[in-house]
């Protein structure tokens, strides 16, 4: 069972599936705008859209900058989204170190394009419900849920 | 204060050809670190940064900002003159400083 959603659900209302490429940093964003619209077509508020495209945005570039490639998953479901990430390596070495706001090891080309901050995973333990990392040298999974609550469809 | 309304009274030029430039302006937005931008940016907010490649447009499409602004009279690729006509975001550049730039838009207030 994924660790980021709170009871299994069988069948998303939405399931939608994406690979990323290693370094492919002109496509970088590819999986959050298509994220963003189908949210948008769903009704969903500003607010609670912006906080699921930061997390997708931010461990999408993650999985580009970082690791050989990968996919994600997301899943609207009743009264959650939640994403997973996985990539095939080559892992992080220290995630505790990783989580610490400021912590990089983007290499040159990244800071070039403007990552590497040291931010990615702060923001999205910040904009999520629930972040949940596991690494070895194998690859990396990270899965994130927004839980829908409160501020669901724009009235 | 409307992004048509920065341009006609600052050193910019408009360097696409988005349909609108009415957006409103939320606040000025400084920053050359993207992950900053999409932490803490807000919609129709106007960046300013010296970052000069086709990720700023994601970022900048993803958060609805109102326009994004190259300091230093950055040369602007024609992919992202295309990609930011798509998206409808105006592009400016200015032969100004990212510090000086903000400052004489504040002054605008």
């Amino acid at each position: 069972m994924n660790p980021c959603l709170k009871k299994t659900t069988k069948h998303a209302r939405i399931h939608k599936e994406f690979v990323i490429e290693r370094n492919d940093i002109a496509n970088a964003g590819t999986v959050a705008s298509t994220t963003k619209r189908i949210l948008k077509n769903e009704g969903f508020p500003s607010h609670f859209i912006k906080r699921v495209t930061i997390g997708v945005y931010e461990a999408e570039i993650n999985v580009v900058i970082h690791s050989y490639g990968g996919t994600v998953i997301f899943d609207l479901n009743d009264d959650n989204v939640s994403l997973t990430f996985e990539d095939k390596g080559p892992g992080i070495e220290d995630i505790e170190l990783a989580k610490a706001a400021g912590f990089s090891t983007a290499s040159s080309y990244a800071i070039e394009n403007g990552f590497g901050a040291g931010m990615g995973l702060p923001n999205i333990e910040a904009v999520s419900d629930e972040m949940h990392l596991t690494s070895s040298k194998e690859g990396t999974k990270l899965c994130m849920r927004f839980d829908i609550g409160d501020d669901h469809i724009d009235s | 204060m409307t992004v048509n309304e920065m341009m006609q009274n600052m050193p910019l030029t408009l360097v696409n050809k988005p349909k609108t430039v009415s957006r409103p302006i939320n606040k000025l937005f400084a920053s050359d670190l993207l992950s900053h931008v999409i932490g803490y940016a807000e919609e129709y907010d106007v960046l300013i940064t010296v970052l000069n490649n086709i990720n700023v447009l994601g970022v900048a499409s993803l958060l609805d900002l109102s326009a994004v602004i190259f300091t230093h009279n950055a040369k602007i690729k024609p992919e992202i003159i295309e990609r930011a006509n798509d998206l409808d975001l105006p592009l400016f550049t200015t032969p100004l400083s990212t510090a000086d730039i903000v400052q004489k838009i504040a002054s605008l207030g």
